[in-house]
């Protein structure tokens, strides 16, 4: 190993562990302007954690609310410890809170979906420009041949399920709203999270649509699709159901893709 | 080769993007953050699209990392190459620093010790981030806050002996200079005095924050007297230099740093006719 490497290697332990090897490698300066080894190590020792912390409370700023000061700070010097980031743009640290959170010993079940959402939020905010189907587009293709087409989502599209109020948290925290209170669902409620044009965009799904959605992302056909929800409604209602989505999903600009077999 | 100066910029910031677009504001040329538009799409390319059809655009990059003992990131580089030629980018710098080392980024531009093995590494680097870009890059120098004992030269002899070595051009941030003397306790006109005037392609003007017995180089305050005063003196050393306002955090309106930059422009033309440069090389 070279000096030049085993100075950096010293100069990071310093930085994440506060292991001290580096400071025989430090001028002491201490006639200038009166400022220690130990001050001026501490500069870089205080910047690392506080930019990253800063780049958490950017990607998860309703986490943060919900968590208040202390505990988020606590919470991220903790993540930050076990993950450190191996990524060029802070854009992307913080990828792994949901995950951390849920062995975390104050990681309350809501900030674990909080986190969850704003990660999906974050991935819809500056996912692909890729053109979105329109209605037209379905429209050019015989009606005799629905049965065969699938589907392709806007890669800003999430699907995520959730067991908490927690759009409605995030939205009141968004907004500056009065707060309002963390509350568990009866049960879980199907969600999907997108960018239409410049704007993130959420909603709630019926148990119908959600299943639709999943299928089709995993390649489901137009027939296949109207069988699936049959379990929920009639079977000679299911085509204008599926019907019904489709056209809602790329009023939305959900779709970039319909494909036939032979397309 | 050094270029023509672009004359008067301003850092682009997203709480600007929409008065830029609507008012067409007199900056002769925005320097944007390389990392914040490594993305795939949304709010950010569109807007930086916008701007680059009114402006010249230059890009300054923190994570090249040219004095880690780590590879060059390939897929990092491949990037930034994309999106100069998405913006057509006037030029790239990036910073004389390591960020992190095996393969963690620390995303702080932490100090090199000033020594003949540093100025081969990060020669070789930059000569290899050069190739691969297919163009001259600028570094930056960086402010700092502890000298390692293994530096036995002064930063401007480093920074200069990097530059020949590697045929970069140099971005020299006249804030960086300020703190890093303060805390150094060395002459900023002696680091000015060593600096090649033939290299210097831009300047950086920002403001910091005063602790007890030391600078931090914050760019979330006006720049002091003591940075414009320096600008002054570069002025006369290096004549007409690209220039522009570095603001980060604490972002005022628009017009705010408009203001300031007219400062600049008055400081610069209060002092160009000392200049002992006669031409741009």
């Amino acid at each position: 190993m070279s000096e030049l490497h085993r100075l950096q290697k010293d100069m990071m332990a310093w930085l994440m562990q506060k292991d001290e090897h580096i400071k025989p490698d430090i001028i002491d300066t201490g006639e200038v302007n009166k400022v220690s080894v130990e001050q001026r190590l501490a500069v870089y020792g205080n910047a690392y954690g506080y930019r990253l912390i800063d780049a958490l409370s950017d990607n998860y700023p309703a986490v943060h609310t919900l968590m208040g000061d202390d505990d988020f700070y606590e919470m991220s010097y903790s993540y930050i410890a076990v993950n450190p980031s191996a990524h060029f743009s802070l854009r992307y640290f913080g990828h792994k809170l949901e995950g951390f959170l849920a062995s975390y010993n104050k990681g309350l079940p809501i900030y674990i979906e909080m986190a969850k959402f704003e990660w999906a939020l974050r991935n819809a905010f500056d996912s692909k420009n890729i053109p979105t189907l329109t209605l037209a587009s379905l429209q050019e293709i015989p009606v005799e041949r629905w049965g065969e087409l699938q589907f392709e989502f806007h890669p800003s599209v999430s699907r995520i399920d959730l067991e908490w109020n927690t759009p409605q948290l995030w939205a009141a925290i968004e907004e500056g709203a009065d707060p309002i209170a963390p509350e568990q669902l009866e049960h879980p409620y199907a969600w999907i999270l997108w960018r239409k044009d410049l704007l993130n965009y959420y909603r709630s799904l019926d148990v119908d649509e959600a299943y639709t959605i999943d299928a089709a992302m995993q390649g489901s056909d137009f027939s296949s699709l109207c069988e699936g929800v049959c379990e929920w409604i009639d079977e000679e209602h299911a085509p204008a159901r599926v019907a019904g989505f489709l056209s809602e999903w790329l009023n939305e600009k959900l779709l970039i893709n319909i494909r036939l077999d032979d397309a | 080769m050094k270029l023509p100066s672009l004359g008067f910029g301003l850092g682009l910031r997203k709480e600007h993007y929409n008065t830029i677009i609507d008012t067409s504001p007199n900056v002769d040329w925005f320097e944007i953050l390389t990392e914040n538009y490594l993305v795939d799409g949304g709010k950010p390319l569109y807007f930086l699209d916008k701007i680059c059809e009114k402006y010249p655009v230059v890009m300054h990059g923190v994570s090249m990392s040219l004095g880690s003992a780590d590879p060059l990131d390939m897929d990092y580089l491949q990037q930034v190459k994309d999106l100069a030629e998405r913006t057509n980018a006037r030029w790239i710098s990036d910073h004389m620093c390591f960020t992190g080392v095996d393969g963690i980024n620390a995303h702080d531009l932490l100090p090199l010790p000033y020594n003949e093995e540093t100025i081969k590494h990060v020669s070789n680097k930059i000569k290899q981030a050069q190739d691969f870009l297919g163009r001259q890059i600028l570094v930056e120098n960086a402010s700092t806050y502890i000298t390692y004992k293994q530096s036995y030269m002064t930063e401007w002899e480093f920074t200069t002996a990097v530059a020949e070595e590697s045929d970069s051009l140099i971005l020299l941030d006249v804030n960086n200079i300020y703190v890093s003397a303060y805390n150094h306790g060395f002459d900023p006109l002696e680091y000015l005095d060593g600096i090649p005037a033939e290299r210097v392609q831009q300047h950086h003007i920002a403001g910091h924050s005063q602790y007890d017995g030391y600078i931090i180089d914050t760019h979330d305050h006006d720049v002091v007297q003591g940075v414009w005063d320096l600008y002054a003196e570069s002025i006369k050393r290096y004549g007409e230099v690209s220039v522009m306002i570095e603001r980060d955090d604490n972002i005022p309106e628009l017009p705010e740093l408009l203001a300031e930059l007219q400062i600049a422009r008055d400081v610069f033309h209060a002092n160009i006719s000392s200049s002992k440069v006669v031409s741009s090389v």
